[in-house]
């Protein structure tokens, strides 16, 4: 019960007005960070940093956390409605999401969204309370062959992606990891696929790809006819705006597999919520009645990868805190900041800082009830923005997109990609190739690729290393397992089929 | 889209896929596949590079053997095909333009093009709304964000 | 330049600066641009986010300094970016080692150091050398004989294969004939990770990353990658001192300048940075990262950039990586 009576302590400090102030600034700056399109949790807290000189570490680290969780809020709004990724996890969240709009349920998906949100981020900081020293543990037991196995089952997760043409959706995913190998190879400082250009030394930005085939493509595709009607179907009254009854029973798995995938991804340091929100998306429809419903706007598609996004920041800030290790880019800049106030992260940052830990988890359950209720009320006014014209909102698609690539890196160049990628998100949805895998490829690619090359260093070259240890054994049996699925299912149609004919 | 010219579409593409493998494989050459420490940076190109070739020609012999279907009235829309790709040269000419005249300008100009040549509306709409996205961009990220957008030699 | 030229022009630079202090005087007068080569959160991102705060809270410059972000090849694109700023009075940038040996082995570094202009070097950050607290090696000696022994290779975790963990191996493979694997990891938190899950033997880490850790109990020091002992670590040996006759290799960082700026330009911040140095803060700061003070004015780092290349030059060259320039 020690828990409960520190908990108790650090609500005290959450409560705190200034603490809770600056609660609300982080969660709202962090909504709106996400809202954008490419403008991202990392860059806004990096910006930040010189105003928190001025305030109480721990007041500080509850606004920038709220920005880091926030963003995963807002992060789906512009995805549902304009099928532009805000963030990199919310590219997921598209998938469904988007679709539920076109077929007019737009708020009902940004509800779900929101309660999913709600839900699994709660879920995220209990288990960073309860769990996190034992985690921590866990965490470092994970190494490279466990990695590879973890993006192999991610990989494999494209046969659930796959739609009609399996052989198509690989040829889209291979693609993919050719796009995430371009760049400096990491171990032995060559650059592979870089046409000799200096600007593709760092290989391409995710974000470019993203929005360019999702949300350009989507646009450009669109331009085929010359509308005249409203863009999307926006049902009039409230009661309609919101998730009926129905489908929020239809999430109640989905909330909890978002919740524990992604908290679980999120403790593995490198693995981010791009990969936790695929395989959370991935075991839905794979556990799911109706699989084939996937795609078309399944409210579960959205609860599942939008939860698995939130839960992932309480997973992640367990190695910052407990072990000064940081998991992702936007937890290294949280690490570079703790330093900068004279902390020392380490695994005795928590010892020697009871009441930072505790009043940032209070605050975190405090902040995630604040976005709850901002986002909840926004959504008649974020679904307004379907009510606008094609003519008036292609044009601002458009500008928002371009705008969120120059963001991320301040290139004309990039700018150049983004239109090379929005004509090629354009071709692969007139050819029927799924553009989820070729996201999925790039996501995984360098990790994947990393790992294996890690690993094989590590066992002077023998393979038995990723099946010699039970966790990646596991995995890697699934993936298999996964991969074998179609074959599988075939197999029994023929059987069925032939039962029928000779009966 | 017509069962005929989809089983084109998937012949053609499936071709500069097997193409684009074996200029992969092309490239994986010069690295090395395995040095003493590891797998080398020619290692995993090799491999989907191979894999992209088994796959894509396996995608052009199922489509080619695949019996093209009657075709449907009125074929591939191509004027569609067309419209479409305009546009996307249109966003391409504006991104090009960046540099010389900064984004809120080449964004108002997209902007007439989409509404006056792509939907037929009125030139005084789509100057009005290229004025009013330009101002509401500028006002929004510029002021409230403080995002920089590129700017032109005008300086916005 | 030739040695005597370039100490005849040193002191004529001197000269002149002391006879006209008025004439020439240099001041900022709006924000200056400070560029680093890594996205937030990087070495040198929070190395110039500090000094801009010492800076502003001490008010050792009339104006502010905003940090700049330009990460991008290994910092290619910072050293790219500064290049193009030709005779902006108002744009410093932090460079740290990666600056001179990236050029060194990538043909699409278009601008290496010689191209910009040197203003002071600051800090030299030593390195440790770490394992986890069980292992089985008690100083550095009892590592290397085992890499010598032992069939079944040991292994360390490190950067990119130009990296200074990786150099330290080299240098030491060399000298005294073992061998041991190497396996690269993207950021620090990985390859400590790796570390303390067991999944590597040893790795090559700087003092305050691994502060915490040693303190906790979870690693232990067996040599130290420095010159001499640092405060922190009284009891720990160096490496010449562990035994082995091997080069230092210290992570150094600095601050330079575009190219064309006036010699009264490098003189204010010459000057401004030495202020810098001597702060309390700037003291206390080195102290609890474990920093080296590396303090040189712009016409000894010129001559340590040469140096140094030359000798990033020679060791790459021996461990097989490819040499460009």
């Amino acid at each position: 019960m020690e828990v409960l009576t520190s908990l108790m302590h650090g609500l005290g400090v959450a409560f705190q007005p200034g603490n809770l102030l600056w609660c609300f600034v982080g969660v709202f700056l962090g909504t709106v960070v996400g809202v954008m399109p490419g403008l991202g949790p990392a860059a806004t807290i990096a910006m930040l940093l010189p105003l928190t000189f001025q305030m109480p570490p721990t007041t500080a680290l509850i606004m920038l956390a709220g920005i880091y969780y926030g963003a995963k809020y807002g992060g789906s709004t512009t995805a549902i409605l304009l099928n532009v990724p805000g963030e990199s996890a919310s590219v997921v969240t598209c998938l469904d999401g988007y679709q539920m709009a076109r077929k007019g349920r737009a708020g009902a998906a940004l509800g779900i969204a929101a309660i999913s949100s709600f839900v699994a981020g709660t879920v995220g900081v209990l288990g960073l309370m309860l769990l996190a020293p034992p985690l921590a543990k866990f965490a470092l037991s994970f190494s490279s062959p466990e990695y590879f196995a973890l993006m192999a089952l991610g990989l494999s997760m494209v046969v659930l992606l796959a739609g009609e043409s399996l052989v198509k959706a690989l040829l889209a995913m291979l693609v993919g990891l050719w796009l995430a190998g371009i760049g400096i190879d990491l171990f032995s400082d060559d650059s592979r696929f870089t046409f000799g250009m200096s600007e593709m030394l760092d290989g391409i930005d995710f974000v470019i790809v993203a929005i360019g085939v999702f949300a350009l493509g989507e646009v450009i595709g669109n331009m085929e006819k010359r509308g005249e009607s409203t863009l999307l179907p926006v049902p009039k009254g409230l009661r309609n705006l919101l998730p009926t009854w129905q489908e929020l029973k239809a999430c109640r798995f989905a909330f909890l597999n978002g919740s524990i995938i992604g908290f679980v991804i999120g403790v593995l340091p490198g693995a981010g919520s791009t990969i936790a929100s695929f395989i959370s998306y991935g075991v839905e429809k794979a556990v799911s009645k109706h699989p084939e419903k996937f795609g078309t706007g399944v409210p579960e598609g959205v609860a599942a990868p939008e939860g698995a996004n939130n839960s992932e920041t309480g997973g992640a800030l367990v190695p910052l805190l407990t072990l000064g290790i940081p998991g992702s880019g936007t937890t290294a800049i949280l690490l570079a900041a703790f330093v900068l106030w004279g902390l020392r992260p380490g695994p005795l940052m928590i010892q020697d800082n009871p009441e930072l830990f505790w009043g940032l988890v209070a605050s975190m359950y405090v902040g995630n009830i604040m976005l709850l209720v901002l986002n909840l009320p926004l959504i008649p006014v974020f679904a307004q923005i379907l009510k606008l014209r094609e003519y008036a909102l292609y044009p601002v698609i458009f500008g928002i997109s371009l705008i969120g690539v120059y963001s991320v890196s301040g290139s004309l160049f990039d700018c150049g990609l983004l239109a090379v990628f929005g004509l090629l998100g354009y071709l692969m949805r007139k050819l029927d190739y799924p553009s989820a895998p070729l996201i999925l490829g790039l996501v995984l690619g360098d990790a994947m690729e990393s790992a294996l090359r890690q690993s094989l260093m590590m066992s002077q070259g023998s393979l038995s290393i990723l099946v010699s240890r039970p966790m990646s054994a596991t995995m890697l049996v699934l993936a298999v397992a996964l991969l074998a699925l179609p074959l599988f299912r075939k197999f029994n149609r023929w059987r069925v089929q032939a039962i029928e004919e000779n009966g | 889209m017509a069962k005929a010219s989809r089983w084109n579409g998937d012949v053609i593409s499936g071709a500069a896929l097997a193409a684009l493998g074996v200029f992969i494989l092309n490239e994986a050459r010069h690295w090395p596949y395995m040095t003493e420490e590891g797998p080398g940076p020619g290692f995993f190109p090799l491999w989907y590079g191979v894999a992209m070739i088994v796959l894509s020609l396996w995608l052009v012999l199922s489509a080619s053997l695949r019996t093209p279907g009657k075709t449907v009235a009125g074929g591939v829309n191509w004027k569609g095909v067309g419209r479409a790709l305009l546009v996307w040269f249109a966003f391409a000419v504006s991104v090009g333009l960046l540099k010389w005249i900064g984004f809120l300008l080449s964004f108002a100009l997209l902007t007439v093009f989409i509404v006056v040549g792509m939907y037929g509306k009125s030139w005084r709409l789509g100057i009005g709304l290229a004025v009013v996205n330009a101002l509401s961009f500028h006002v929004l990220f510029r002021m409230a964000l403080s995002v920089d957008l590129p700017a032109g030699p005008l300086g916005f | 330049m030739k040695p005597v030229r370039s100490t005849i022009m040193t002191a004529l630079c001197a000269a002149l600066l002391a006879a006209m202090p008025a004439w020439a005087e240099f001041k900022p007068t709006k924000p200056v641009e400070f560029i680093v080569h890594t996205g937030p959160g990087g070495g040198a991102d929070v190395l110039a986010r500090f000094i801009a705060q010492v800076i502003d809270k001490e008010k050792l410059a009339p104006v502010r300094f905003t940090v700049n972000n330009k990460s991008g090849g290994g910092g290619l694109t910072a050293m790219a970016y500064v290049a193009e700023k030709k005779g902006d009075t108002h744009a410093i940038a932090v460079f740290t080692g990666n600056w001179l040996t990236n050029p060194l082995v990538r043909k699409e570094a278009k601008v290496t150091v010689k191209d910009l202009t040197p203003v002071a070097r600051l800090v030299l950050e030593p390195a440790l050398i770490a394992v986890k607290n069980d292992a089985p090696f008690k100083s550095l000696k009892d590592f290397i004989d085992a890499a010598k022994k032992n069939p079944k290779p040991l292994k360390q975790s490190g950067g990119s294969t130009t990296s200074r963990d990786n150099v330290v191996r080299q240098l030491l493979m060399k000298e005294t004939g073992a061998d041991w694997a190497y396996v690269s990891f993207k950021g620090g938190g990985e390859r400590i990770a790796a570390l303390l899950g067991g999944h590597v033997n040893m790795m090559v880490i700087e003092p305050q990353e691994a502060g915490e850790h040693i303190k906790a109990g979870n690693m232990r020091v067996l040599a130290q990658v420095s010159d001499k002992r640092l405060a922190g670590f009284p009891n720990v040996p160096t490496i010449k001192e562990a035994g082995y006759d091997v080069p230092n290799v210290p992570q150094v960082r600095g601050i330079l300048m575009p190219p064309g700026v006036a010699p009264e330009v490098v003189a204010y911040y010459e000057d401004l940075f030495q202020r810098l140095t001597k702060t309390a803060t700037w003291k206390k700061y080195l102290d609890e990262q474990q920093f080296e003070d590396g303090y040189m004015k712009s016409a000894e780092l010129a001559k340590f950039f040469d140096s140094f290349s030359n000798q990033m030059r020679g060791i790459l060259k021996e461990a097989g990586i490819k040499v460009v320039r």
